[in-house]
């Protein structure tokens, strides 16, 4: 289910554009260094007598893949996004593009092999079993499956917590939520830290769905991410996720069902978005979009 | 005659909350009109529909007989002009390009006009020039022109504001909170140049929390409490109604 | 003038002598190192520009506003100059044994000089009494030497040829400019530029036009230069909606392209699938209008929005153009593009031909270069004057204050959408004439990296000026020529450069006073 790679990626998204109102624009390449550090972990750490244990590869894959994405993912907000809180909208937007564009290229240049395509191992079995006559891959469950523990747990953590209540206060209202003595900063780097490790297991899942990954896999999905993100109410954790598993929805059924679907694949995202930022410009779960005086 | 502003019926309801509350008041020609409450009464929210900032949820306006609706710019061509509780300039823009923005809709050059750069064009700038100068001149900014809005004192800051709005020449100015922040003689003098305003042939409406200067101001004065209006009347009145008296300082039996 | 220590001069002194020793002395171990590193005697390659930086330790005794800070820029420079060298010198000499004696001691030389710079007093900043008012003869010709000066260093810097030494040269010019700047040369020429300006326009506009015909016939640089008009038209047009009206365009180049394909089609190419001719004029005015209909359907829906959607929606609109551009073979011919567009020709004079005149003969692409000064010139009156009217000032005024502008009285919708289709359709007009100057148009030209590289121009040049998108696009399009044996790292670098431009310069190299207001608390406002 490629919604559910959308959702995961969404949740980044809309986690950091509700506490600072930044697009960030290098959110999607943080999924592809995820999947990359998978890769890597499987590659060339994993002993090759353990790889073939789903037990152990996969929670090892994911871990080190989690760990490389909220690595890099701290680094960056650190360094390229801290120093401009204060600065006009367009400065921190820029950045997250060259940021973006800085990510690919390291991994291109500086990855073994980072310009072609690479292959990413079948952690599960590509087995498949069949429901009612419907064929069903066992990653696809899998995927769902993680994808949708991921999102509730998400909820859960930002519901019950005290760092989650911290965010919630954050998005509301920053000024007050600095006065009632929330670290700010700290705030920001959890959520950082949460996109940043849901990207990296949509990236390590995607890697298994599609069975190669390449530098330039985060910019379609992140932007796509980005749309379903709008789709469900930027700002709204159930929105990300309701707008990925549509815009997944959408784009498989148009690529079947649309002649020269596939030619026309990336397409749907973006009409879709434009389609609802024009009736319903809040997104689907999300408040209208009102001015303040 | 009918009034310049009619409001019959106005409400605005944020989501469960009822900020304003069928809300009727007329102003005037020629009238100060203070509108006082506790904090979060709604009469920002009020102002807010009036001046087009926020869709009322039910009720009318009327200016001069017209009914009012749709995006903000409508309202201040129409001639209902305002300024913001929490000063709200163009922060960059020197205090004479404040005022100027002000002019736009008394404006009327175009795309054209102002590449081609015909006589219409100069003869209009050096109209809203002069005009920009006078009127920051008549708020007491005459020498501050050339000032970064940032860089101004919270105090000049207001009096540019209300400038600003004056340059769209309106019928009416909504003015929310003019004093907030100002000493005593500042306040004397925000005071006074209301009154000018108002002999400019501008009628005014009034929010403030300070008893003092609106009863001292305003020829008639309305009490939101909740969102709804309380009492209306003249300052003498409204001053004496125990009701007004319980709102702010709370039921005296509960 | 004072100094604290007998040590404040003599380790200046030290440093600078060292240096000037060590740039007359060999830095290279072996041949082949551009500048002839490997011969002492004379300051060729980099070791010129260390040499130049040399004159900032008269910094150490002249007192003078922003000195401490500028003689440090110098020495810094002379470091950096040395230092990017040094590397290339290993790495190309094969290891340690690559540099030679004398860039050692030019290091430790403009170390020491960084040292002392580094210990000067803090001293005060540069004040406008430092530059007091001249004479109008004295002003006059400040203003050519400053074009002057320009001229030269984009001469100088084109006639460079390998990386490297390209390298040095913009560094030294990056350190120099800060050195100047906290001086407080340019604000004084900024504001001399700003009162002699029909003056240095006219300068400027001489020496464009002059350019071709010091060419010698020679067309390489002709048809740099035409390419970057082109580019530059759209970063004029793109200022207009991100410097004036504060929106973020992320699919600006869609609208070029939209232009492009135009004007290909409308040229009766020899692989195209519309087959008319239609007048160059009118093509130019018309792919500028449909490119403008573009922009106001795509504006009319998103520009209701907070502007980050716009963002997107316009990035989005971009990739829709390009799949579209890649798909529609009845009309576009899909991945292959249109190709073999014609020469311009207007009554039996070919653009594509050498002419001949006063006696200079131009290259063809000479015709193309000036057809593209007067698209530039058009495009600069139309974005000053507007910026210099009411609907200029309303644009800023969304751009600071959305709601207060529409309290007073703007329509916003209405503002936003005009800058949007203006931007779109000088884009659209300047995509035309590209697709005569490349004669073909296809896809893969109009990615959304095009998209952020005209953003980073306007960014890069100064948002909200004229000579900050020319300078911007002149920067993007000549460092690639440049920086050719960094091919492969080059978006790397591109994309460092946007992070650390936003750090460190985000009102960009010519940024507007207003703008410059909006990202420096502490910019000095105008006198009333
Ligand atoms: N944009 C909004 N969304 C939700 N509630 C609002 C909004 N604006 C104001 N309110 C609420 O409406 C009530 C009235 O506020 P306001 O008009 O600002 O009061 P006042 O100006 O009288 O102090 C308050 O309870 C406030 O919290
Ligand atoms: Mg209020």
């Amino acid at each position: 289910m490629l919604g559910a790679t959308y959702g995961l990626i969404a949740l980044g998204y809309t986690m950091v554009y509700g506490i600072i109102q930044l697009i960030n624009f290098a959110h999607g390449e943080i999924f592809m260094v995820g999947a990359f550090g998978g890769l890597t972990a499987y590659r060339y750490w994993l002993p090759g007598s353990l790889a073939g244990n789903v037990w152990v590869a996969l929670p090892f894959v994911l871990l080190v893949a989690i760990g490389v994405a909220v690595a890099v993912a701290v680094l960056v907000e650190r360094l390229a996004y801290r120093p401009l809180r204060n600065a006009p909208r367009l400065a921190p937007l820029i950045t997250a593009i060259g940021v973006s564009i800085f990510l690919q290229e390291m991994v291109r240049l500086f990855y073994p092999g980072g310009k072609r395509q690479q292959p990413f191992p079948q952690l599960i079995s590509s087995g498949t079993f069949a429901v009612g006559g419907v064929t069903v891959a066992w990653v696809s469950v899998f995927v769902v499956v993680v994808a949708v523990a991921l999102m509730v747990g998400l909820q859960v953590f930002v519901k019950t917590t005290r760092t989650g209540k911290a965010m919630r206060a954050t998005s509301q209202d920053p000024e007050s939520a600095r006065l009632m003595g929330i670290d700010i900063d700290r705030v920001i780097v959890v959520t950082f830290v949460l996109g940043a490790a849901l990207a990296a297991v949509a990236g390590v899942m995607q890697g298994m769905r599609f069975a190669q990954i390449d530098f330039r896999i985060g910019f379609l999905a992140g932007l796509k991410a980005f749309t379903a993100a709008v789709l469900g109410g930027i700002g709204n954790l159930t929105g990300a996720v309701l707008g990925g598993f549509l815009l997944g929805i959408v784009e498989a059924l148009a690529t079947q069902y649309v002649p020269h679907g596939s030619s026309w694949k990336d397409v749907w995202a973006f009409v879709m978005l434009i389609g609802v930022l024009v009736v319903r410009p809040g997104g689907l779960l999300g408040e209208r979009v009102a001015t303040r005086a | 005659m009918s009034p310049l502003l009619e409001v019959r019926g106005v409400t605005k309801r944020f989501e469960g909350l009822l900020a304003v509350d069928r809300v009727d008041l007329d102003v005037g020609q020629g009238e100060i009109v203070g509108v006082i409450g506790p904090n979060g009464a709604g009469k920002t929210s009020l102002f807010n529909c009036l001046s087009g900032l926020d869709a009322p949820t039910a009720g009318t306006i009327r200016f001069r007989g017209e009914l009012l609706a749709g995006r903000p710019d409508r309202f201040t061509r129409a001639g209902v002009a305002r300024t913001f509780q929490n000063i709200r300039l163009f922060p960059h823009m020197t205090a004479f390009e404040n005022v100027l923005v002000g002019r736009h809709c008394r404006t009327r050059v175009g795309l054209a006009s102002a590449i081609g750069r015909g006589p219409r064009f100069h003869r209009e700038e050096r109209e809203s020039e002069a005009r920009a100068g006078e009127l920051l001149a008549f708020v007491g900014l005459g020498r501050l022109g050339g000032v970064v809005a940032r860089n101004l004192s919270y105090g000049d800051q207001r009096r540019l504001e209300i400038a600003r709005a004056l340059a769209s020449e309106p019928g009416l100015l909504l003015l929310d909170e003019p004093r907030a922040g100002m000493n005593a003689q500042e306040t004397r003098a925000t005071a006074d140049l209301v009154r000018l305003i108002r002999d400019r042939g501008v009628a005014v409406a009034v929010i403030e929390h300070d008893m003092r200067f609106i009863f001292g101001l305003c020829d008639r004065v309305a009490v939101l409490v909740q969102g709804h209006k309380l009492v209306e009347g003249s300052p003498a009145e409204v001053q004496g109604d125990p009701r007004v008296i319980e709102a702010y300082l709370g039921a005296p039996t509960a | 003038m004072r100094l604290d220590r007998p040590s404040g001069v003599a380790l200046p002194a030290a440093g600078a002598a060292a240096l000037v020793a060590g740039s007359l002395s060999p830095w290279a171990t072996f041949a082949g190192f551009p500048g002839k590193m490997s011969l002492g005697g004379f300051p060729g390659g980099a070791r010129l520009f260390c040499l130049l930086l040399v004159a900032g330790s008269a910094l150490f005794v002249v007192d003078t506003g922003g000195r401490r800070r500028a003689a440090l820029a110098a020495a810094l420079g002379a470091v950096a100059v040395v230092g990017l060298n040094l590397v290339a010198l290993v790495d190309q000499g094969g290891g340690l044994g690559g540099p030679a004696w004398g860039a050692w001691l030019s290091l430790a030389g403009a170390g020491l000089l960084a040292a002392g710079a580094w210990r000067l007093p803090a001293g005060r900043a540069a004040a406008p009494d430092d530059w007091p008012a001249r004479p109008a003869s004295v002003e006059v010709a400040a203003v050519a030497v400053g074009l002057l000066a320009l001229l030269g260093a984009v001469v100088w810097g084109l006639a460079i040829n390998e990386s490297s030494r390209f390298v040095s040269f913009l560094v030294f010019v990056g350190f120099t400019c800060a050195a100047l700047h906290h001086l407080g040369l340019f604000t004084w020429l900024t504001v001399l530029f700003a009162r002699r300006q029909r003056m240095a326009v006219a300068l400027g506009g001489a020496a464009a036009v002059a350019f071709p015909f010091t060419q010698q016939g020679n067309a390489y640089w002709i048809r740099v230069f035409a390419s970057i008009g082109v580019f530059a038209v759209a970063a004029i047009g793109l200022n207009v909606v991100v410097g004036l009206a504060g929106l973020l365009d992320l699919g600006y180049v869609a609208f070029f392209g939209v232009g492009a394909y135009v004007g290909a089609l409308l040229a009766n190419a020899s692989l195209t699938t519309v087959h008319v001719h239609v007048p160059f004029l009118a093509v130019v005015l018309l792919g500028g209008c449909v490119a403008a209909v573009f922009g106001l359907v795509i504006g009319a829906p998103t520009l209701r929005l907070r502007g980050d959607y716009l963002a997107i929606v316009t990035l989005g609109f971009g990739e829709i153009f390009r799949i579209t551009a890649n798909n529609w073979d009845g009309l576009t011919r899909g991945p292959n593009g249109i190709s073999g567009v014609p020469d311009l020709a207007a009554g039996g004079f070919n653009f594509g031909a050498a002419h001949s005149l006063f006696g200079v003969t131009l290259p063809g692409f000479a015709n193309y270069y000036f057809v593209e000064l007067a698209l530039i010139a058009a495009a600069i009156v139309v974005f000053t004057r507007l910026n210099d009217s009411r609907i200029g000032r309303a644009w800023v005024a969304i751009r600071e204050d959305e709601v207060a502008a529409a309290a007073s009285g703007i329509d916003t919708i209405r503002l936003k959408l005009l800058a949007f289709a203006i931007g779109a359709f000088m884009a659209g007009c300047a995509g035309t004439v590209n697709a005569h100057l490349t004669t073909q148009v296809s896809p893969d030209s109009y990615t959304f990296l095009e998209s952020i590289l005209l953003v980073a121009a306007v960014v890069l040049g100064g948002m909200g000026t004229v000579p900050g998108a020319l300078l911007g696009s002149t920067a993007l399009f000549v460092l690639p020529e440049k920086l050719r044996s960094f091919q492969d790292k080059r978006l790397l670098l591109f994309g460092a450069a946007l992070v650390l431009l936003m750090r460190f310069r985000p009102e960009g190299l010519v940024p507007s006073r207003r703008r410059r207001r909006e990202f420096r608390d502490d910019a000095p406002a105008p006198a009333p």
